[in-house]
């Protein structure tokens, strides 16, 4: 700051009132986060703990070469406690090349989700496993098309999330407010949450397999969030687009869904409702009551 | 103000990022070795016609015509049928075999077709005719003639013969 201080010596008094206001409102410079060189105070108490990181590389640019696992070794008292922080202290400081998708890195967004040493999940809620003796491999999200590196394409997934409609649909909308009872609005606890992260979709053996034509855990799951919700007037419409052999009944309640889901939520508790849902016509109760 | 925004001092007092040294030159690194055409990848050319997505990104998938016999009717029947083993094998159990050889030949029927049915998954799972073509054709048609085999196999041996109960209790006591 001495420069900019010397600086405003020279500016107009009216200048100067202005940015004096200026810099009580603004965020000190120092609160921003900025590189550094020194070692973090961590550094010189603690040994070294270096565990090595096993990433899964492929380059569309070559694309004659095989993908390979290559290895990273990071200093986990250098770095932060999340698998995102790891991957993201790699492509600094190590392998500007490695690709990996991340926006929030607070388990929002669903951009990292990845395979992190065999599980699906966002690698921002993933914390390293501290033993350094074990190396973790990480992997694009299984059997799904790979753009680069860690980056899979997630194309037909939206596609069929695009294809149940996931939006309120009724003809006779209120004047005013939609109202929902407090029962009907839990209801879609559990479902709402959802983020479309696909670790639940890439999770399931029926969506590796059929794909194509089996929608996944995740989307079906969105599909009976707007099938149980009340103020939908399409419900049956919605049933009806499910009422084939692929779309929803390749589901073998595996439940490799609700195993890995990184938000804690049950895909396929809500596939069973629906399935009950669609031969019965009973309504689920609240899934989290 | 727009003045005060610009002047370099400030801006150099924001964050101090005047030099930055965290990237350790990333400067083309992930520059392309050779040139590949956007459609292309390993000498396969990408078309219309075989593209592996229908349509444009902004496309939902198609929707299958509305069947409930492959649908819920489908789900609620496979569920009854398993559900219907369990007395029908206790009733079996219980009523002597040669004496009831109808409930003896209904155990087998509904195992039968729970059987068919889970073997129809199967082939929906892993062999559809959609991926597979013939082979999938093969297995249906392999599948539903084993069916009717089974299902002959258990008339003749429910009728002149001993009966599947009674086989299982001599099964059992052997």
């Amino acid at each position: 700051m001495m420069r900019s201080t010397s600086a405003l010596r020279a500016l107009p008094r009216t200048a100067q009132l202005v940015n004096t206001a200026r810099a009580f409102s603004a965020s000190a410079s120092t609160s921003f986060a900025s590189p550094s060189d020194a070692p973090t105070p961590a550094a010189g108490s603690k040994p070294p703990a270096v565990k090595e990181f096993k990433i899964y590389r492929w380059n569309p640019d070559t694309p004659t070469e095989k993908p390979e696992l290559k290895s990273y070794k990071v200093d986990l008292n250098q770095c932060g406690p999340m698998m995102l922080d790891a991957l993201i202290k790699i492509k600094n400081e190590m392998d500007p090349t490695l690709t990996f998708r991340r926006s929030c890195r607070e388990g929002i967004c669903g951009s990292c989700a990845m395979n992190i040493d065999g599980v699906n999940t966002l690698a921002c809620l993933c914390r390293i496993e501290k033993d350094t003796a074990k190396t973790t491999k990480v992997y694009p999200l299984p059997h799904m098309y790979v753009v680069k590196d860690l980056v899979p394409d997630l194309t037909l997934f939206y596609k069929q999330y695009k294809s149940i409609e996931p939006y309120l649909k009724n003809d006779n909308p209120p004047e005013r407010e939609f109202y929902q009872s407090q029962e009907d609005r839990k209801k879609l606890d559990g479902m709402y949450e959802c983020i479309l992260c696909a670790c639940c979709s890439t999770s399931c053996p029926s969506y590796w397999w059929n794909q194509d034509q089996y929608l996944g855990p995740a989307v079906l799951m969105q599909a009976y969030r707007w099938i149980a919700d009340s103020r939908d007037g399409y419900t049956e419409d919605r049933k009806d687009r499910l009422q084939n052999n692929m779309s929803l009944y390749r589901c073998h309640t595996i439940m490799n869904c609700s195993r890995t889901c990184p938000k804690g939520l049950s895909p396929g508790r809500a596939i069973a409702e629906l399935k009950l849902e669609m031969a019965t016509g009973v309504k689920a109760k609240a899934m989290n009551p | 103000m727009s003045f005060l925004r610009t002047a370099p001092a400030f801006r150099a007092g924001l964050g101090m990022r005047t030099i930055h040294t965290s990237r350790v030159a990333a400067v083309q690194a992930s520059k392309q070795v050779r040139a590949i055409a956007a459609d292309e990848t390993a000498g396969f050319k990408y078309t219309a016609e075989n593209a592996i997505l229908k349509g444009t990104v902004n496309d939902a998938v198609a929707v299958p015509t509305p069947n409930k016999a492959h649908g819920s009717y489908h789900w609620a029947f496979e569920r009854l049928v398993s559900a219907a083993i369990i007395p029908a094998t206790v009733a079996a159990a219980v009523a002597s075999p040669t004496a009831h050889p109808i409930m003896d030949g209904v155990l087998g029927v509904t195992i039968l077709i729970h059987s068919h049915i889970g073997f129809s998954a199967c082939i929906d799972d892993y062999v559809d005719e959609r991926k597979f073509g013939a082979l999938g054709t093969a297995c249906r048609w392999l599948l539903r003639v084993g069916t009717a085999g089974a299902l002959v196999g258990i008339y003749e041996f429910n009728t002149n013969d001993i009966g599947l109960t009674e086989l299982c209790e001599k099964v059992w006591k052997a």
